[in-house]
């Protein structure tokens, strides 16, 4: 029974990153072919308008951005139909098998969507464990085919592990390399050495500049936004409100666009503020906040598992509806609440996008992202290559350690706690 | 000192279903009432009202008096046991007890009240030894004794319970069930209990309130509605086994079965079924809800009744339960010939399924003591026995509204009356 619900689980997170990849497929090709074919001059002028002349946006500009998008837009488009016709067929067989796990796990590997692939690998290992339908299988001598199943999805996690982690080693290798600071054409150093990193945290670096400022943005960002989203999360997994349905699906709508989308209103609104270019720590942390709301469903998919009648108990024994929320929501939920607070902080402590748009040039301004980046301009990159490999170890050093506590809770978190015994 | 009072309360659920209809119910300070009746038709709904877990569509709920309508359920001052025992999976035993406790505000209690107060609760359940693990290392037994606990350790005004010995075995359940009586008198408060289980109903209330299809189809003390019960629902739900139904014709005190058998009632039954149908003329009692609700789902044919109130013969289901019928030697006067279908034997007793002549099915419970050896061996399948229906122990029904044709009218007034007279005192 368990493990059905976590593969109908499975299919609803399927469902819904492949209706949200078509949607958004489809709002990048549309805006990409009405910039390619229209040529919005008025916009242009506003923008002109607006910049400086320094990083004013040509009209040549907005067609390379229309070129984008519909380079994008389209195969992402293409592809997302395939896979939802995939996902149709997997899930109208006649119950959750190992081949629809398979099925999942190799959707979401084509998607790029790890969380899909781990989530069809845990549901498969766990279902080894659940002794009704092991009982089943071996009654219908479907040994052999479990079997084939895991093998499978081991071939394909070994492999997955393999693509992922060479680019690190090879980033590692290069960072202790000190002969020389420029590229070269071979992978081991010839000479060792901690050079690119006591460089970082010289005085004449901004390197710690820059790791400070994301480190505030992404430590205010992971607490407000785990706050907002849990609440947010309750709220519409426990509380009936007329507008409950309406805001859900206008949030899943507005959830659908590219959030770059925003850039440029965004940022004259952070400049009327003076939150930018110095200050865009403040900017990106307001950025990076303000509509955390949104991403709910993850922890409400959590918080909806949680049986109503434990509310009703607590608010017989004298709760109000936020003690129930802190003293046994939060409590059982504490995958959810963990994976909330790891996303939280991740999307900031990776962010470039934004954090390049809002910083505008300024340094101080900089996250680790954009500031590693500057490196890698034509003007610097042979004296910064190995110091940038050296700031990229750094930068993911944090990571690292956070994902090796607690990477229980956040599989149990993806896969909605399911496999929890 | 802990009323509670349900003026005309009625629950309409979202898409026009309406779950409980006009309940009216008065429940006295320290009073043990159980809800009874088969699955959906409104025990919970009714409770989780008093609760406070679901809105009131209409009416007014009082508890002590005080207009709850509105309240939250914490300021209503209940506690409430879950048929699924609702622990908190987190929380220690000792934790669970205390949560209530330790969101009480004023007075708002020490660490070593809470102590005093949970140990107290954990004694009286037995459960002393579980403080410390998690609910997941506990039998379901233990669980809904915890259960209990956490409804006892605040002092509620009143204590609600939804079948809270569904989830248990049967042999647990009666354990249980002795528990609770038990309990009721360490703690004096009052309880509501919801069961679907008659004999949990019969062991256990002071009072038993018996619905179907969201009415009230009889409020009464065990014996009330075992003995009198108002309408055909309460006389075949309370009772194992169940009441037998045969129809029959009735004239002048005189109920001729299929077969041909007559049965003679006595005098005061046949004024009452004078009475019945007199008054049914009249539009019945309009202050009796299940009647009216009887009336109006069946239909009331008055030419008929006018006939029947004439004194024609008429159509009657008389009803016997299966203990009140004793065996008797052929020849008996008044014996009904039955012939055996299947004998069960229960160990103290023989559930006998039998046949009339006409195919009507009887079943005859009796002790196996009060059949000699040689009988015993005789209460086979095809075996012919023959069956004598006591007079006193009869009950006649309406073949059309169901309503009860036994029904003392007379009394029941004059309890209203008190009833109104004691209000009116207040
Ligand atoms: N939340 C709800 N929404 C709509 N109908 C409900 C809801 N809860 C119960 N009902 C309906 O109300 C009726 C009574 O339910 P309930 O009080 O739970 O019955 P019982 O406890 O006697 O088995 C049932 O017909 C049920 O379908
Ligand atoms: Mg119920």
């Amino acid at each position: 029974m368990k493990m059905k619900k976590a593969s109908v689980f499975l299919y609803l997170i399927a469902n819904i990153f492949n209706t949200l990849e078509i949607v958004a497929g489809l709002v990048l090709t549309i805006f990409g072919a009405v910039c390619a074919i229209i040529k919005p001059y008025a916009v242009q002028e506003i923008i002109e308008g607006q910049y400086t002349a320094k990083y004013k946006i040509t009209q040549g500009g907005l067609n390379q951005m229309a070129t984008i998008c519909l380079a994008i837009g389209i195969p992402m488009l293409i592809l997302s139909i395939i896979l939802m016709i995939l996902i149709k067929k997997a899930s109208k067989w006649p119950r959750p098998s190992v081949g629809t796990n398979g099925a999942v796990m190799l959707i979401g590997l084509l998607d790029g969507d790890i969380i899909l692939v781990l989530a069809g690998l845990f549901t498969l290992l766990a279902r080894r464990q659940d002794p009704d339908m092991k009982e089943e299988q071996n009654h219908l001598g479907l040994r052999a085919s479990r079997a084939i199943g895991n093998t499978f999805s081991y071939i394909v996690l070994a492999i997955i592990s393999v693509v992922w982690i060479l680019p690190f080693v090879f980033i590692v290798l290069q960072s202790f390399r000190t002969e020389t600071t420029s590229q070269v054409g071979y992978i081991l150093p010839k000479q060792w050495g901690l050079d690119n990193y006591l460089f970082l945290f010289s005085p004449d670096c901004d390197f710690l500049t820059w790791y400070f400022n994301t480190f505030i943005i992404a430590l205010a960002c992971c607490i407000l936004q785990t706050i907002m989203q849990l609440m947010m999360a309750y709220t519409l997994s426990r509380f009936r409100f007329k507008l409950r349905k309406p805001l859900m699906n206008i949030m899943l709508i507005l959830g659908m666009f590219p959030g770059f989308l925003t850039m440029i209103v965004l940022y004259q609104v952070l400049k009327a503020m003076g939150l930018t270019q110095g200050n865009a720590v403040g900017g990106l942390i307001l950025v990076g906040v303000a509509s955390s709301g949104m991403g709910y469903y993850v922890s409400k998919g959590f918080f909806d598992t949680v049986p109503k009648s434990l509310d009703e108990a607590a608010r017989i024994d004298g709760a109000t509806r936020f003690q129930i929320f802190y003293k046994i929501i939060l409590p059982l939920a504490k995958p959810i609440v963990i994976y909330t607070i790891l996303t939280a902080f991740m999307g900031p402590w990776g962010d470039f996008i934004f954090a390049r748009l809002i910083a505008f040039g300024d340094p101080n301004g900089y996250n680790v992202a954009v500031g590693l980046w500057s490196w890698l301009s034509q003007s610097m990159i042979s004296d910064y290559y190995t110091r940038f490999c050296a700031g990229g170890v750094i930068v993911a050093i944090p990571v690292i350690v956070i994902f090796l506590f607690l990477q229980k809770y956040y599989v149990e978190g993806v896969t909605g706690g399911a496999v929890k015994g | 000192m802990a009323t509670v009072l349900l003026k005309d309360v009625k629950k309409v659920y979202s898409g026009n279903v309406t779950s409980v209809h006009d309940f009216n119910l008065e429940i006295a300070d320290k009073e043990f009432v159980v809800f009874v009746g088969p699955s959906g038709c409104g025990k919970s709904t009714t409770l989780r009202m008093i609760a406070g877990l679901e809105d009131i569509t209409e009416g007014e709920l009082y508890i002590d008096g005080v207009l709850c309508n509105d309240l939250q359920p914490k300021d209503r001052n209940i506690s409430m046991v879950f048929q699924n025992y609702a622990l908190y999976p987190h929380l220690t035993v000792y934790e669970n007890l205390a949560f209530p406790l330790r969101l009480m505000k004023h007075p708002k209690l020490s660490n070593e009240e809470i102590y005093k107060r949970v140990t107290n609760a954990a004694e009286i359940l037995g459960i002393t030894q579980f403080l410390a693990r998690k609910p997941k290392a506990l039998s379901g037994g233990q669980r809904q004794r915890v259960a209990i606990g956490r409804a006892i350790v605040r002092d509620c005004k009143v204590l609600l319970m939804d079948e809270p010995l569904s989830n248990l075995d049967a042999k647990l359940r009666n354990q249980m069930r002795a528990e609770i009586i038990l309990l009721r008198k360490k703690i004096n408060t009052t309880f509501i209990y919801v069961t679907h289980d008659q004999t949990e109903a019969m062991t256990l209330g002071d009072r038993i309130v018996i619905m179907k299809d969201g009415f009230i189809m009889q409020v009464g003390t065990p014996a009330q509605v075992f003995d009198s019960p108002d309408n055909l629902f309460v006389a075949s739900f309370i009772g194992s086994p169940s009441m037998n139904f045969i129809h029959g014709k009735y004239k002048a005190g005189k109920v001729t079965l299929g077969d041909g058998s007559v049965v003679e009632v006595t005098k005061e039954m046949m004024k009452l079924h004078d009475d019945f149908y007199k008054s049914q003329l009249e539009g019945g009692d309009p202050n009796d809800q299940a009647e009216q609700f009887l009336r109006d789902t069946h239909g009331v044919d008055l030419e008929k009744f006018q006939k029947i109130a004439g004194g024609e013969e008429h159509e009657v289901v008389l009803g016997i339960r299966p203990e009140h019928i004793t065996l008797v030697k052929e020849g008996t006067k008044g014996a009904i010939p039955l012939t055996i279908e299947v004998n069960e034997m229960m160990g103290s007793e023989y559930h006998i399924h039998a046949n009339m002549d006409d195919g009507s099915k009887v079943i005859v419970r009796i002790p196996t003591i009060s059949l000699e050896e040689k009988e015993r061996e005789e209460m086979v399948p095809d075996h012919k026995i023959y069956a004598l229906f006591g007079s006193k122990a009869l009950h006649l029904f309406d073949p059309d509204t169901e309503i009860s044709l036994l029904r003392k009218k007379e009394a029941k007034h004059e309890e209203k009356k008190a009833e109104v007279k004691e209000e009116a005192a207040k």
